[in-house]
């Protein structure tokens, strides 16, 4: 036995001056009466002598004294040792999508939380508990502690992530534990089965539940103008039948709905069709209520619905490029002369040099120059002289496989030649990206200028070429557009777990990420590209700063396909090596035990109190 | 001091009182005490034929003259009565708070001034150890109670008292009236071979026991060393408890009823008196209701 605060002992002190006072206190008071006569007769009318009431003043002071040495040896906190009484514990958590199954009125996490609280609650004291959550991450929360309360607000803390887990390294950290201190007792509290575990308890949490999930779903604008949303129905608990609606721009009721008949594991193929192609968003949803709701429903967002691009054309001769930027949608143009532009027009998203370049670049939005007639400081090129070429010689389409150039180029087509009668020979000191080039120059190039907003450079007369009338023109200015107004997300089908590339924009001064739980993360602007893992299951808002504007976009996170399958039978859980039974001294420091001593002793010591009140009344 | 022990509106009532000495067979001539003998009183008794040699004077002519027989009217006899009075003269009675000595000597005073008033001789002693000490001897009318009677104020309450010892081997007259012991009888039974001896004596025997109020109903509770006033030697040592305290009141209630029935059972006549009562609450209540005096 040890003391944790053996200057508590000192409170024995009071012994003796607790003795001092009752001697004191015992003192009788002397009296000279007319006769002792009646005093003395009246022993004979005394009922037997009660022990108790000639004993109650010692008993006061006995009473008095065991609380004095109660309080003090609660004071100096005694802990006693109990030789192997105690063990580590090493607990594995899953925290992995499918433990977001509800079954029984809480999720399986919960179970899994609840089981090793009851653990840590009855293990005697002294023993630790180290705590290997997967999820997210894999994070050891408690790293031998044997504080029970810490080990049960550490597990208190957690919650199950809506990702896959990856046990590698969780079974890594808790193999270095092992090998430490072989007599640990492992704990795997998971939903799922292995065929093989060695050296581990194996926990299952999981209950036979029912399961329905959407998958690769998918939506593409028909012929007649129309969305049609393509996709997989899934039962994971047994076969049955379901209704898929979809919905639209979070409309209350169904545009169209399918009744499927499923089998268990096999995915049936729907198709539902929505009229309008101007939607901002269709969601894709089952009708029927099932014990994991995340994987049940499925929204698409149209990005560019409301996507709005302001340009400002400055030409003298704006009619081809005018028809041709007008044909690219929700493009907004204004034009203006060159000898009318200045410095001070901004707020555009595009600025389009035809047949001209300002003495300054424009820092707040994407510059095309066409047919540039001199270099400008920070535009990343140098103009040299115009090559005039007899006749009219086809330009050459990159034909590198590198993504970045097959994004640009995609929708052209080979045999489609655009030919030009001339063009300007550039100098380029930046990294563009050439996309067409005659006789070894870059003609059509796009990349970033100093300013970081993004740049095209046609190098020839748009009058002096077929280039806005080609089939390859009009997809490549498309692809430019695009190019030059990136949306932020790419992609439609994003799943926990992911990373998705988030694109950004010209003059972006920020980009903001709410998540489904309501949490606000902010990304990195430096690069053109930033990436973002997605963690939960939900609609993420992507708001960038641009400007004085703000442009979202939305990105419906979906539970992965392999956390929906709610029975899951793994290989293997090996923590290699050979167990110890020797067992860790365990201790006893509740002083609850003396507590309820000490208050029976004090409760005890009033009645005393109360019977001597009582008696000399 | 006077003054503490007459208290003169008292007298005045108590004049109007009158004794009922039993066992009133002897006595002096001229008192004012009926005896059971027919005397030469003027209070007429009953008739009796007349036979030769009675009295012609008390022949009752009417009647004679309605029967034709001479009847002799019969009148009571009057005895002069002797009082003695013994009053315990021990430390107990005048030792604490209670006022039992001054309540001693103011009922001495009273009993004597009554018998002062119905003519009788009145006798005060003092019972001191072993010891009789006659304060006032054969008093007899009023004036000399008025020159007497100051001498009760010389008592002097101290030492043991053995009553018994002091009474048994006095002079204590026989048939002659009322022998009265006031004391507080704070003794096994020192009293009781006096109480014999008077009864046997035909004295109307009168034990009025005094106790203080402290005595009857005590108030002290906890540690308490009680020393007795008449033997330092003497001790109590205990720590008063309720239950002690019931179990002292047991004691009273046991201590006064077995004089009580000692007195009873030898004709006596017995009245507990506390310390701090008035005098005239023992006369015109107990006394009158005991049928001691009328």
């Amino acid at each position: 036995m040890t003391l944790l605060h053996p200057l508590g002992l000192l409170g024995l002190l009071a012994i003796p001056v607790l003795v001092l006072i009752y001697i004191i206190k015992s003192k009788y008071t002397e009296q000279v009466i007319s006769s002792t006569y009646l005093w003395t007769l009246s022993e004979r009318f005394l009922k037997r002598k009660n022990p108790v009431s000639r004993l109650t003043g010692i008993i006061s002071l006995i009473l008095q004294i065991l609380a004095v040495i109660f309080i003090s040896i609660a004071l100096a906190h005694p802990v006693f040792t109990l030789p192997g009484k105690a063990n580590d514990y090493c607990f594995i958590l899953d925290g992995s999508g499918s433990m977001n199954v509800v079954q029984s009125g809480k999720t399986r996490f919960e179970s899994g939380k609840d089981y090793i609280s009851g653990v840590i609650s009855s293990a005697a004291d002294g023993s630790t508990f180290t705590l290997i959550t997967t999820g997210n991450t894999t994070d050891v929360v408690l790293r031998q502690t044997d504080d029970k309360k810490a080990a049960l607000r550490g597990l208190a803390g957690t919650e199950a992530a809506f990702v896959s887990s990856d046990f590698t390294q969780a079974i890594a950290v808790a193999q270095n534990f092992f090998d430490e201190n072989p007599a640990c007792k492992f704990y795997l509290v998971t939903d799922k089965n292995y065929e093989i575990i060695e050296n581990a308890e194996l926990i299952n949490v999981a209950e036979s539940v029912s399961n329905y999930a959407v998958s690769d779903v998918n939506y593409a604008f028909g012929a007649n103008g129309g969305a049609v949303v393509t996709g997989k129905a899934f039962s994971y608990g047994g076969d049955a039948s379901i209704t898929v609606r979809l919905f639209v721009d979070d409309g209350a009721a169904a545009v169209d709905s399918v009744s499927l008949e499923l089998v268990r594991y096999e995915g049936k193929e729907f198709k539902l069709e929505c009229e309008r192609d101007d939607f901002a968003s269709l969601r894709v949803e089952i009708a029927q209520d099932d014990d994991l709701p995340l994987d049940n429903k499925v929204v698409m967002y149209n990005a560019r619905s409301d996507a709005q691009y302001k340009s400002l054309i400055i030409s003298e001769t704006p009619f081809f490029l005018n028809s041709a930027l007008a044909s690219m949608g929700n493009l907004q143009r204004e034009i203006v002369s060159p000898d009318k532009y200045n410095e001070d027009m901004k707020g555009y998203g595009l600025y389009v040099f035809e047949n001209c370049t300002p003495e300054k670049m424009p820092q707040d939005g994407a510059v095309w120059f066409i047919n540039p007639d001199k270099g400008v400081d920070g535009a990343g090129f140098s103009r040299r002289d115009t090559e005039a070429l007899s006749g009219t010689v086809e330009l050459e389409l990159n034909s590198s496989t590198a993504s970045r150039v097959r994004n640009l180029l995609k929708g052209t087509v080979k045999g489609d030649a655009t030919s030009v009668k001339e063009y300007v020979k550039c100098g380029l000191y930046r990294s563009f990206i050439t996309l067409m080039s005659c006789n070894g120059d870059s003609v059509v190039f796009a990349g970033s200028n100093a300013y970081g907003n993004r740049e095209v450079v046609f190098a020839f007369d748009m009058h002096k070429s077929d280039f806005a009338l080609s089939y390859n023109g009009r997809v490549l200015m498309h692809n430019l557009i695009d190019y030059t107004f990136p949306v932020l997300v790419d992609g439609e089908n994003a799943y926990c777990g992911d990373a998705i590339s988030v694109n950004v924009l010209a003059n972006c001064t920020g980009i903001r990420v709410e998540t489904p739980s309501g949490k606000s993360e902010y990304l990195d602007t430096s690069d053109a590209v930033s990436e973002y893992e997605l963690t939960e299951v939900g609609e993420y808002v992507i708001t960038a700063t641009v400007g004085n504007n703000r442009q979202s976009a939305k990105v419906y996170s979906q539970l992965p396909v392999a956390e929906r399958i709610t029975s899951v039978t793994e290989a293997s859980f090996i923590i290699s090596g050979v167990p110890s039974t020797q067992k860790r001294d365990g201790r006893y420091e509740d002083l609850l035990y003396a507590f309820i001593i000490l208050a029976v002793i004090v409760v005890a010591d009033w009645m005393v109190y109360c019977y001597e009140q009582y008696q000399l009344r | 001091m006077v003054k503490t022990v007459i208290d003169e509106e008292l007298l005045q009532q108590i004049e109007l009182l009158q004794t009922l000495i039993k066992n009133n067979v002897a006595g002096m001539f001229g008192g004012n005490h009926k005896s059971k003998t027919y005397g030469s009183s003027c209070e007429f008794a009953d008739y009796r034929e007349y036979t030769p040699g009675d009295d012609i004077t008390k022949i009752d002519w009417n009647a004679y003259a309605r029967f034709e027989k001479l009847y002799t009217k019969l009148f009571l006899d009057e005895r002069q009565m002797h009082t003695r009075i013994y009053i315990d003269a021990s430390n107990s009675m005048g030792y604490g708070k209670g006022k039992k000595d001054e309540q001693a000597l103011k009922i001495a005073a009273a009993f004597a001034y009554l018998s002062v008033c119905e003519m009788d001789k009145v006798s005060v002693y003092t019972v001191r150890d072993k010891q009789l000490e006659a304060v006032i001897s054969g008093m007899l009318g009023k004036e000399a109670y008025i020159n007497a009677i100051g001498a009760l104020n010389s008592v002097e309450f101290s030492g043991d008292s053995y009553i018994s010892d002091a009474i048994v081997p006095s002079t204590v007259g026989y048939g002659d009236g009322m022998s009265i012991i006031i004391s507080d009888f704070l003794t096994d039974n020192n009293y009781e071979a006096a109480i014999d001896h008077l009864a046997g004596k035909k004295r109307h025997v009168l034990c009025v026991q005094v106790l203080s109020r402290e005595e009857l109903n005590p108030k002290a509770r906890g540690k308490m060393h009680f020393f007795d006033s008449e033997d330092t030697g003497r001790y109590y040592r205990k720590n008063i408890t309720r239950e002690i305290a019931q179990a002292y009141k047991k004691a009273v209630e046991y201590a006064t009823g077995r004089i009580r029935e000692y007195c009873a059972a030898r004709g006596a006549d017995y009245l507990l008196v506390c310390a701090e009562d008035p005098v005239s609450k023992l006369f015109f209540e107990n006394l009158t209701s005991e049928g001691v005096i009328k």
